[in-house]
């Protein structure tokens, strides 16, 4: 007997060869272990992007501890016509050269491209082992000059003449004295994977399965062969299966060694890091407690202490706390605040990254940064949207580009795309993967093509094509497609940051990321700071700067008065349009439901209206509880749960607490609670899903909780990974939730006009914006040339001046140059104010049909008739003059604009308007046939049979699909209507179609007074908004595109 | 039209608010693009795609009537109707269809114009008479339209543009006061941009009555001198001409001869000048023929009738007389010029463009023309279908890999696979075709073959190469997707007996595949 065949597949492409490789990491890992490989070396195309979901996989097949190697490389691939060649660092020096040679390829190149030349691979290649996948003798020689070690790779893909091609190969490494290496050039784990690769190739190559032809491999041959085989096929030359050995033998490389050190934060002379870091949080804490700590605080404190330094994490508190730092003191300060597992610290909280108190909310730091778990830490920080490029900028002027990077983002395939790009492979008409890839309505979250969507878009599921779509589309789910930059995952080193991994160009000018992402960088314990842009910080930071201005309030985040009756009196009554997070129209019906009066309520309001809780039917329970309609009580063994489920009222609402059920109810450790959040949040179809429902089920029933309540908490939990929510995001958002309530209940004209200015942003758009405020009282002024500045500002404190940025089209520098002009004296006309601003025609066009010329007492018509003619290029001749040049023309007599036509251009041009609503002018018309207006419907009796109509301000049908939720709008408020799916087939078109439509139904009055409409009937009555104008258009020809002027009312938000 | 005057003239606008969709319905009745057969009475749509999202171009009367007009998304229109059927927006065969239309309404007018996108303007003045009159002339060509399947609108007008414009624009028909329905047309029938058109609506000015009463100059210091012509076209105050489009003209040639013809040479040199004739007005138009057909006229009255085919289009008099004799001395019963022949007509049924051309000096442009030139001559003489010639075909299956196609018909021949310089061929020139069986014995599992037996005679194999593994065309077989499915992958050989006789042999299936493969005999090396 001989001993059994030894070999490792050294040149396995994952899916990060991006179109090419079509097995994930850890498919060609886990098949190469249990096909019995010595090892396996993971090399894709010029990219390391995949090596730590190898390192991962690799772990679990025993790691460092088993007698299986990974070794991570990549395959360079030239732009010279050097043949390929794989490179497998030795040391970790090694590594170091591969991602700057990476990093030059990338630098150079656009986006997702990598420009190498043979000359770097020879100028970088001192500790790296190469395998030449091809090439001649003259290559090796340069190869062995600069290697330390080299190979010449062998294959036999069953081409015909492998052979006689293996014969060739062994003369050439005799003749080069270059060992040769037996692969398989792999490129998938099975050979069951070939119709997937193919379908790749189609898409790489934009052909079709029928046209591509030999651009296809000829057959299922590269993937791995187990030792056995490769052996027979290599038995003309057996080293080349030893050399595997040698190879992997001389690599002592592994991920593990990356030895990362985070950035040391400059300390004053004689200061440590962590020392420096107690220094500051105590003095931070001297400014909240000036008569010293509480004792609980100081406990607290401590801990939290012992906790950072065993663990040195003091620098990384340093800097988020410098970054904060530096954006408060900028002129003006950027807002900003903190949040995620490590914020909700009493260090972040006196050291003023957050507002949160963690003692008083009593949420524990360590149980998010335990020693158990080795997982970084985690802090998010929001600043206002429109300034966060100024804090980038500021890190990477402080750390240095080499040293500071954005993480990648991992852009996969989903649902949608995966069916284009298959359907396109296969052959399918655009028609016809358009019909499918949900653009029909709502997509579905998961798993495979439901067979309904297919019978829904009319087609035939039992069809071969389509059956073949179905599954090619699930097989590619997940995989990657490219990479992306990170909203603002900021990845900061001590070392040169390329010689950690590699670096790719972004989209954007001067941006780079490095190719990894969180989860990669949580993998190898590198730490991340995230950087985010949040719009309603823009919008705070407006109101403040207006209070401040015009003496009402000297305000900042943390001296917002807290707990304030007056406000949560105003989101009891579900008021609650243009503030944070609890603005949608499910928390607007949710806010009557919890009456919040307190933060931590909000923080629950916050968070309930998820798909975590509502996917575990956790909503109903919790309000039942809260209003004291049902006993609290503590499923399972008592005392068990009790104090993770105290804070809800025994009701597992947040993320932490559906972990922390699964480590105490059902017997999981905290590794593998959060293994279990990982495998909800990322292989959504492999099987594992069913594997952790069984024991959670079975655990939480084994130790005496109800089967019902199990089966809540892993859907809750299934919830989570699609939307993951934890108390600490919670917290924060509530925080600005409540200040942004606050702002909007005692200073609505501000906060109007802050949110006007902060636009797009948020869930209302200007009109209900402005339509909200003039119902608090606020007076809003239109738009005038004498008066109006670009931004929306305050002319008195409850009186609002809409500025020139409501004008649809306008620019900020024409707005600049006419309030520069207008400080030598009011406009006295449109040709006036095109001679001195020096506007051209187009700008006056849009002020003439904005009707900015109010306070002139020229009316819309005349003015934009008069705008049309001027031509306000100026020959340099006639400047001088400053006369005016055009010829007197006899008054026009335009017939005058009826209410309804001003109503509409208003409308048509800064998409709201202050002269009333379309709705008012169809009024008598409605009201004969017997239609109510929103009011009267609000006010109806429950129960009652009305119609009512308006124009469709939102569609939606949210998460499991069974209701859509229309929100209709007329002149005297709006009116919240639900239809079942199952209606929805028969009124499709008036449900989707119409802009005005009428709704016929059932009025539905909770007891805390939430009114709904229960459709039964929908009618588009669309056409009437067209007799608003007195235009013609019953039959336009053939209007080219969308352009806005076309529409009445603009378009409603549908969520498709 | 009171003070009617000779220069007078009469417009008829004709309008297709449905061409699209309708001539699609016509030309392919059986629409095609969806798996299932939508239902006959289903919306049709046709969709271009703009900025990355497909969009409405053109719909039928029916979506019209559900409400889905051009310049919806395709998303949207999907999903207020589900069942619309969608199809490709074409332009350009919308066009060629109108332009087929305008050739068909000579039968009116010899005055008849595009009027782009989808209308049609017919000049009728001095003709109507000849149908009945006005209204006459206008039943009878909405009857002819409705007939063919086409929907439309007609108006009648002074100015071809007020005709077209009546006939998009105009709410009634049909009318009683041309002036006045003219002056109530919207603003839109000028034809301006959509900015002009939204300054008008603004300016409350809608009515083409209300910019006639307007003085020009306010206009034109707006909207430019175009709108003013416009408006003065549309309400009769200046006529611009009608281009009528030029029907191409056949191309035919004939001679006739003062006394019936019986001498070759004389026929030869008449039909030689034809020929020159031809070429003359191919060139003219930048045509070649593809094909030429000459008929001989007896004067008894007989018939005879040749016709010739080229590779490419060609109208070169010396080689399309060559291959004229080519088929003259092919033709089984010789001609008989009887008492002889009175005349001859030349025919170019089929033409292609080719533009003029100059010979290189020093005739190397001439190698791939000669070989046309064969191709044309041997397929003239042997008949189209007996001349072949192989064209490559982009597969892995052997027998799928290349096609004979008659020589004539096939394009020039693409790149075949190039070798590696130094490498036999790996393939035999032709194949079997079916495939032959063979018995075999062979290695286990899929190892070479040692000797087989063909047409009952046994063979040692003496040298083997390969084996050259061909996988099957998994997405051609239902379920292929699916390991297993996909059929049954050939293991190649290349093999020599011991007589050095080459042979190209394969396994059909793998051991994993099937219990027992068969093997078979595909081809043999010259």
């Amino acid at each position: 007997m001989t001993a059994p065949p030894v070999f490792a597949e050294l040149a396995a492409a994952t899916n990060f060869s991006f179109l090419r490789g079509a097995s994930h990491p850890h498919e060609m890992v886990a098949r190469a272990h249990a096909l019995g490989m010595t090892g396996i070396g993971i090399a894709d195309r010029n990219s390391l992007a995949g090596v730590v979901r190898a390192h991962r996989a690799w772990q679990a097949v025993g790691g460092q501890a088993g007698s299986f190697r990974l070794i991570l490389g990549a395959r360079l691939v030239f732009a010279d016509a050097t043949p390929d060649v794989i490179a497998y660092p030795q040391t970790r020096r090694g590594w170091e050269q591969l991602t700057r040679l990476l990093t030059l390829g990338n630098r150079r190149a656009a986006k997702g491209e990598c420009q190498l030349f043979l000359a770097d691979l020879l100028a970088h290649a001192g500790d790296l082992a190469l395998v030449a996948m091809d090439g001649d003798a003259a290559l090796l020689g340069a190869l062995r000059a600069a290697a330390p070690r080299i190979w010449l790779a062998a294959t036999m893909p069953r081409g015909g003449s492998d052979t006689r091609r293996l014969a060739q190969r062994m003369a050439l490494a005799e003749r080069a004295q270059v060992p040769l290496i037996a692969t398989n050039d792999a490129l998938y784990a099975a050979p069951g994977d070939r119709p997937l690769q193919d379908v790749l190739t189609c898409i790489r190559e934009g052909l079709t399965l029928q046209t591509a032809g030999r651009q296809l491999a000829a057959n299922a041959e590269r993937h791995l062969k187990p030792p056995a085989e490769m052996a027979r096929l290599f038995r003309a030359c057996p080293a080349a299966l030893h050399a595997t050995r040698d190879l992997l033998d001389g690599i002592t490389f592994t991920l593990g060694e990356l030895r990362y050190e985070y950035p040391r934060e400059p300390v004053p002379p004689g200061w440590e890091p962590q020392g420096w870091l107690e220094h500051l949080v105590r003095e931070g804490g001297r400014s909240h407690f000036p008569d010293g700590l509480p004792a609980a605080y100081q406990r607290v404190l401590d801990e939290e202490f012992g906790l950072i330094h065993s663990r040195g994490y003091a620098c990384y508190f340093l800097t988020v706390h410098d970054i904060v730092r530096h954006a408060r003191s900028l002129d003006p300060p950027i807002l900003c605040q903190g949040r995620g597992s490590a914020a909700n610290s009493l260090v972040c909280y006196f050291l003023g990254i957050t507002p949160i108190d963690p003692v008083q909310e009593r949420l524990l730091f360590s149980r998010f940064l335990s020693t158990e778990r080795d997982e970084p830490p985690d802090i998010d920080v929001d600043f206002e949207h429109e300034r966060r490029e100024e804090v980038i900028q500021y890190i990477y002027a402080r750390h240095g580009r080499e040293r500071a990077g954005i993480a990648a983002t991992v852009i996969r395939y989903r649902q949608r795309s995966a069916i284009r790009e298959v359907g396109k492979a296969l052959g399918l008409s655009e028609d016809v993967t358009a019909r499918l890839s949900g653009t029909v309505w709502g997509s579905w979250s998961s798993g495979e093509l439901p067979e309904t969507r297919l019978t829904e878009a009319g087609f035939d599921p039992a069809n071969p094509e389509l059956a073949r779509l179905r599954e090619m589309v699930a097989r590619l789910l997940d995989f990657p497609r490219h990479l992306s930059q990170h909203v603002g995952g900021f990845v900061l080193s001590e070392t040169r940051l390329d010689e950690l991994a590699a670096i790719h160009n972004a989209a954007m000018p001067d941006r780079t990321f490095i190719e990894w992402d969180k989860d990669d960088l949580e993998t190898l314990g590198l730490m991340k700071v995230d950087v985010l842009a949040l719009g309603m910080l823009t919008a705070i930071r407006k109101s403040f700067d207006l209070l401040r201005q015009h003496r009402l309030a000297d305000l900042t985040l943390a001296t917002v008065p807290r707990e304030d009756p007056a406000t949560y009196a105003m989101l009891c009554t579900g008021d609650s349009i243009g503030t944070f997070q609890v603005e949608s129209r499910a928390q607007i019906a949710m806010l009557p439901r919890l009456r919040p009066r307190r933060l931590y309520d909000l923080v629950i309001q916050v968070a309930i209206v998820r798909p975590g809780p509502i996917q575990g039917g956790m909503v109903h329970p919790y309000l039942r509880r809260r209003n004291g309609e049902e006993a609290v009580d503590y499923p399972g063994p008592p005392g068990e749960i009790e104090s993770v489920l105290d804070k809800t009222l025994g009701v597992p609402l947040f993320q932490e607490q559906a972990m922390k059920l699964a480590i105490v109810a059902a017997g999981y450790s905290p590794a593998e609670a959060d293994a279990l959040r990982r495998a909800m949040a990322t292989f959504r179809n492999n099987g594992t899903i069913d594997q952790h429902r069984l024991r959670l089920v079975d655990g939480m029933t084994a130790r005496g909780y109800p089967l019902d309540f199990a089966e809540r908490c892993f859907k809750q939990i299934e919830g989570f990974g699609e939307y993951g929510f934890p108390e600490s995001h919670a917290q924060a958002f509530a925080w600005l939730a409540y200040v942004s309530s606050w702002l909007k209940c005692h200073y609505p004209a501000a906060f109007t006009c802050a949110l006007l200015n902060s636009q797009p942003m948020g869930f209302y758009a200007p009109a209900q914006l402005v339509r909200d405020a003039a119902e608090h009282g606020v007076e809003v002024r239109p738009i005038d040339i004498n008066a109006s500045h670009w931004d929306n500002h305050l002319e008195a404190e409850r009186v609002l001046r809409l500025g020139l940025r409501q004008i649809g089209g306008f620019r900020e520098d024409w707005a600049g140059k006419m309030v520069a002009a207008r400080a030598a004296g009011r406009f006295a006309g449109l040709e006036d104010l095109a001679r001195r601003a020096s506007l051209p025609a187009r700008a006056l066009q849009l002020l003439a049909d904005a009707d900015a010329l109010g306070s002139l007492g020229t009316n819309r018509r005349e003015a934009g008739w008069d705008a049309q003619r001027i031509v306000p290029v100026q020959l340099p001749l006639f400047a001088a003059a400053q006369a005016g040049e055009l010829r007197a023309e006899a008054a026009p007599a335009l017939p005058a604009m009826p209410l309804c036509e001003e109503v509409v251009a208003d409308y048509q041009t800064q998409r709201l308007s202050l002269k009333g609503h379309p709705m008012q002018f169809l009024r008598a018309g409605l009201a004969a046939s017997g239609v109510l207006d929103c009011a009267a419907v609000n006010a109806a009796r429950d129960g009652a049979r009305v119609r009512a109509a308006g124009v469709v301000l939102v569609r939606q049908r949210p998460g499991t699909g069974k209701a859509i939720f229309i929100t209709i709008e007329d002149e005297t408020g709006v009116v919240n209507a639900l239809l079942w799916a199952s209606e929805l087939e028969r009124q499709r078109s008036a449900v989707m179609g119409a802009r005005l439509m009428v709704i016929e139904g059932e009025v539905q009055r909770s007891k805390e007074g939430v009114v709904h409409l229960m459709a039964q009937r929908i009618i588009d009555r669309t056409a009437l908004l067209d007799r608003l104008t007195a235009a013609e258009p019953a039959r336009p020809s053939r209007p080219r595109g969308h352009p806005r002027q076309v529409r009445v009312i603009p378009k409603s938000r549908d969520f498709h | 039209m009171t003070n009617a005057v000779s220069a007078k003239r009469r417009y008829l606008a004709l309008w297709f608010p449905f061409l699209s969709a309708e001539r699609l319905r016509i030309e392919e009745p059986d629409c095609p693009t969806l798996t299932p057969a939508p239902p006959p009475d289903a919306p049709l749509a046709l969709i271009i795609k703009v900025k990355g999202a497909l969009r409405l171009a053109a719909v039928d009367a029916r979506a019209a009537a559900l409400g889905l007009a051009p310049g919806l998304t395709l998303a949207d229109a999907r999903a207020r109707q589900p069942g619309l059927i969608a199809a490709p927006f074409d332009p350009a065969a919308d066009r060629a269809w109108l332009a087929r239309m305008v050739r068909c309404c000579a039968r009116w007018t010899p005055l008849a114009a595009l009027a782009l996108p989808d209308g049609i303007t017919l000049d009728i003045t001095g003709a109507e008479h000849l149908f009945g009159g006005e209204a006459g002339l206008a039943a009878e060509v909405e009857d002819t339209c409705t007939a063919i399947g086409m929907s439309c609108r007609l108006a009648l007008a002074a100015t071809a543009e007020a005709a077209q414009a009546l006939a998009r624009h105009a709410a009634a028909q049909p009318l009683t006061d041309e002036a006045a329905a003219i002056r109530a047309l919207p603003v839109t029938a000028l034809g301006l941009d959509p900015a002009a058109l939204l300054a008008l609506r603004r300016a409350g000015l809608t009515r083409i009555g209300d910019l006639a009463a307007r003085p020009a100059a306010s206009l034109a210091a707006r909207f430019g001198a175009e709108a003013v012509t416009a408006l003065r076209r549309l309400i009769g105050e200046e006529q611009a001409p009608l281009v009528p489009l030029a029907a191409a003209a056949p191309l035919r040639f004939r001679r006739r001869f003062a006394e019936p013809l019986t001498h070759q040479g004389a026929l030869a040199h008449h039909f030689a000048d034809l020929l020159h004739e031809a070429a003359g007005v191919l060139e003219e138009r930048r045509l070649g023929g593809r094909c030429f057909s000459l008929a001989l006229l007896r004067s008894d009255g007989a018939r005879h009738r040749l016709d010739i085919e080229t590779g490419q289009p060609c109208r070169d008099p010396q080689l399309v007389l060559r291959l004229f004799d080519e088929r003259i001395a092919a033709l089984a019963d010789p001609l008989d010029p009887g008492f002889g022949y009175d005349g001859m007509v030349l025919a170019v049924p089929r033409a292609e463009p080719l533009a003029a051309s100059q010979p290189g000096l020093d005739g190397s442009a001439r190698d791939a023309t000669e070989l046309a030139e064969l191709i044309d001559r041997l397929s003239t003489r042997l008949g189209p279908g007996s001349l072949r010639r192989l064209a490559p075909q982009d597969s892995h299956i052997p027998e799928q890999a290349q096609r004979a196609l008659p020589a004539i018909d096939a394009p020039a021949p693409a790149c075949w696979p190039a070798l590696p310089p130094g490498e036999p061929p790996l393939r035999p020139l032709f194949l079997l075709d079916p495939p032959q069986p063979v018995e075999v014995l062979a290695e286990v599992p899929d190892g070479p073959p040692h000797r087989f037996r063909w047409q009952r005679k046994l063979h040692e194999v003496r040298l083997y190469e390969g084996p050259e593994r061909i996988a099957p065309e998994w997405w051609r077989r239902r379920g292929g997707e699916y390991p297993g499915q996909a059929g049954l992958t050939r293991d190649y050989y290349r093999i020599e007996d011991a007589a050095g006789r080459r042979y190209w042999i394969f396994r059909h299936g793998l051991y994993e595949e099937c219990s027992g493969p068969k093997w078979y005999l595909h081809g043999l090396f010259a």
